[in-house]
């Protein structure tokens, strides 16, 4: 696995944690421990995204334009599509 | 993946309900040029553009597009207000009513459940930016049509900017028409399908 592959993996359950317990919070609004395990996740989840989005190109339209965003792999290519 | 932003595109803030209003707007919820179809069309499409280029112009658009499903389910959501059965019965919204209270349900004005029918998607780029091109331009008039018989300037600010990104849309599409064209064989751009006949696509990458 390359270096970006897993570091989008890791991105990835980061995020699937996070939107896990937004989820979970939609119909308990008052838990504070779930609130609390959220912050944390998502103090990891920005650093990690700050790390990729600096050194893959962005993820999302607000991250970025034009090349960076055209050119980085779309999520439903298969690797060996990928030709810069 | 996607994600939500807890905002309009462009704000609605109608004063008025209207439920015969409602319904005419209710075309470009679900109907055949309406912004659901929009959406599944591009975010079905994407996936055989053969370039980054078109990858990211058909996944902006047909992102944008939900946004404005969101405009126009808030369109309806708004006319459809605080109405007594009286006023649902002079408006001639009975029909829907009674089979969706004032719920947002994605039909066209005649109450035709929504179709992909409406919609195309042909793993062949030119085929699917003309038919991208066509479908901005429905829904134009659509949008032109709307502007016709409804006189609320609240919901005709909202439907002005949805009809003017129509406009946009098209610009945009005819403009990655003109990049997958300038790089296909110029002397005949239908000698091979660069969505399927990918080992002759290099150039499109």
């Amino acid at each position: 696995m390359n270096t970006r592959k897993a570091m989008l993996l890791k991105l990835g359950s980061l995020q699937f944690s996070l939107w896990e317990l937004h989820l979970y919070l939609d119909t308990h609004p008052m838990d504070t421990a779930a609130e609390a395990r959220y912050r944390g996740y998502k103090k990891c989840y920005d650093e990690v995204r700050a790390e990729f989005t600096e050194k893959y190109g962005p993820l999302s339209p607000s991250e970025g334009n034009g090349e960076k965003w055209l050119k980085s792999p779309w999520p439903w290519e298969k690797q060996e599509e990928c030709v810069k | 993946m996607f994600s939500y932003e807890k905002m309009l595109q462009y704000p609605v803030n109608i004063k008025n309900p209207n439920p015969k209003y409602a319904q005419i707007v209710l075309e470009q919820y679900g109907g055949p040029d309406g912004e659901l179809g929009a959406s599944l069309r591009y975010l079905s499409q994407r996936f055989s553009m053969p370039c980054p280029e078109l990858k990211g112009l058909l996944t902006d658009i047909g992102t944008e597009e939900l946004g404005h499903l969101e405009m126009i389910g808030a369109i309806v959501y708004q006319l459809t207000r605080n109405l007594s059965v009286e006023e649902i019965k002079k408006g001639g919204f009975d029909a829907y009513f009674v089979n969706h209270t004032t719920g947002v349900y994605p039909a066209g004005a005649n109450g035709m459940p929504f179709n992909a029918g409406s919609l195309a998607s042909k793993g062949d780029v030119i085929t699917d930016l003309h038919e991208n091109m066509a479908a901005e331009q429905k829904a134009r008039t659509t949008y032109d049509n709307i502007l016709r018989l409804v006189d609320d300037p609240d919901v005709r600010d909202a439907i002005k900017f949805l009809r003017e990104r129509e406009i946009v849309h098209y610009q945009r599409f005819g403009e990655g028409l003109r990049i997958a064209t300038d790089k296909l064989n110029e002397k005949n751009f239908y000698a091979f399908n660069p969505s399927f006949d990918t080992r002759c696509n290099r150039k499109m990458r």
